[in-house]
């Protein structure tokens, strides 16, 4: 498959499960309506709003507190010219305003991309990725970089993010609700299916999983998606895959001050402790390098 | 009532022209911002260039002939105006510094200085500058070029004084390859 190709296949597959996130909702709404009754028709916009609250205002400033999270220090031309003009070259590529440069000190290789919009992005590297990558490695990685906030990641991963926080509070609150027994009105709704207050228990319980996994497959999608759209940028796949090469061959991990952030890197510094593919927020590097090799093989 | 519906046809109708109008618009000023980008970058590169050749010339002196094609090259490159013309001089530029780099690898003493290695960097990043707005540039004019031939854009094309624009190409065999891509 060409970048192109992959790209198109990998938009549709967020829209999908996107999709999939609005109809978990849904149904945890459903079952909550089945297994308590009407009283707990005002819980589900209350979930969704603290959700919103919580999530949104750490998407408008996204590049702020992500600075203060990773310790990252905006930098100036002047202090990085050689870094400063790869970048300018991706931005010349991908007609994306330049964004705000910022260098974490850590040895470890690694990067990432933040910002609400193109016109507040921040991309920042580890002094480690500076260090050990060449000038085509670099090159795909800004690209790489670049290719988040060109397709808006920060927002859609703000959007997954609400709704399985939404999820979660949700169903905390009907599981308080049940062990407390309140607002239970059953005398109401006595002539309820059993198997249909079973079925709506089960969900309840899974469905936090569930939006854990969705959020998940979400943005390893979009990891793949920066992938394909880092070769519209540079029509270079070598040039990210070896870069790629460099971070699987490296053993080396980021020290984070907390692990909420984990998803922004290139390389995700948890996925290696991650229980199952699943649970990953980005796919295999192996599989990533792959997919790009036989986007080299195209050429 | 029929004619609120009469009027709400009509003004979709409206919009519709509207916004296929809009799209040809913005579609050409894309087009021309890509190609000021580009007219950037060339006199990026060109600006570096005689601070290279004096630097080489300092360690080189006797490869006249390298620095003649350079000079020549740049000469025609700053002068050029259709697009035709500047991607012809833009190719022979960069075929003419590729051949004074090459002059340098044979002086260990030049490739050492802490001027040259700056000045190499510099160029390297504007060789790939003056590639990416090239690129750019070409996937504009592809996209515009697209929207006046396709329906329904292409009736639009005329009233819009829009036109197909040319394509930027350099005749140069060792360029970058773009990929092979299939639609």
């Amino acid at each position: 498959m060409n970048f192109r190709t992959q790209q198109a296949a990998n938009r549709r597959k967020t829209i999908g499960l996107l999709v999939g996130m609005g109809v978990l909702v849904w149904l945890v709404a459903l079952a909550a309506l089945t297994y308590f009754g009407q009283s707990t028709t005002a819980i589900v916009p209350l979930a969704v709003g603290i959700a919103l609250v919580s999530v949104w205002g750490s998407y408008y400033g996204s590049d702020k507190l992500v600075l203060t999270m990773t310790g990252a220090k905006l930098i100036k031309e002047s202090d990085n010219p050689k870094l400063f003009g790869l970048i300018q070259e991706i931005t010349i590529a991908s007609g994306l305003p330049m964004p705000k440069v910022a260098i974490v000190i850590d040895s470890a290789p690694n990067a990432f991309a933040t910002g609400r919009n193109q016109d507040h992005a921040l991309i920042a590297f580890t002094t480690g990725i500076l260090d050990v990558m060449d000038r085509d490695e670099l090159q795909g990685v800004i690209a790489h970089e670049l290719a988040h906030v060109a397709n808006r990641d920060t927002l859609v991963s703000a959007v997954a993010a609400t709704t399985a926080g939404a999820i979660a509070i949700l169903s905390d609150m009907l599981m308080r609700m049940m062990w407390f027994g309140g607002g239970r009105d059953r005398d109401r709704n006595s002539n309820g299916n059993p198997l249909l207050l079973v079925f709506s228990l089960l969900i309840l319980i899974l469905a936090p999983i569930a939006a854990v996994l969705l959020k998940s497959a979400i943005s390893r999608k979009r990891e793949s998606l920066a992938d394909a759209t880092a070769v519209a940028f540079t029509r270079n796949p070598a040039g990210l895959r070896s870069a790629l090469e460099v971070l699987e061959r490296d053993s080396t991990v980021v020290h984070q001050k907390s692990n909420s952030i984990a998803h922004i890197w290139i390389e995700s510094p948890l996925d290696g402790k991650a229980v199952s593919k699943m649970f990953s927020t980005h796919p295999p590097i192996a599989e990533r390098i792959s997919v790009l090799k036989a986007m080299e093989s195209l050429n | 009532m029929e004619i609120i519906i009469v009027l709400g046809v009509i003004a979709l109708v409206v919009l519709f022209f509207v916004a296929q109008y809009n799209r040809l618009i913005r579609l050409n000023i894309s087009v021309d911002e890509a190609w000021a980008q580009i007219e950037v970058q060339l006199k990026r590169r060109a600006d570096l260039i005689p601070n290279l050749v004096e630097t080489v010339k300092g360690y080189a002196a006797h490869e006249q002939s390298t620095f003649d094609a350079v000079v020549t090259a740049r000469a025609k490159a700053t002068t050029a105006s259709t697009v035709a013309d500047t991607a012809a001089a833009d190719g022979m530029l960069t075929q003419a510094l590729r051949g004074l780099l090459a002059v340098a690898e044979a002086y260990p003493d030049l490739k050492a200085s802490a001027n040259f290695i700056s000045l190499q960097e510099e160029l390297s990043t504007t060789e790939n500058k003056v590639a990416f707005s090239r690129q750019f540039y070409n996937d504009n004019v592809r996209e515009l070029n697209t929207a006046v031939k396709t329906v329904p854009t292409n009736f639009f094309a005329g009233v819009a004084k829009v036109s197909e624009r040319e394509f930027y190409e350099v005749e140069d065999p060792q360029d970058r390859k773009a990929p092979n891509v299939k639609f």
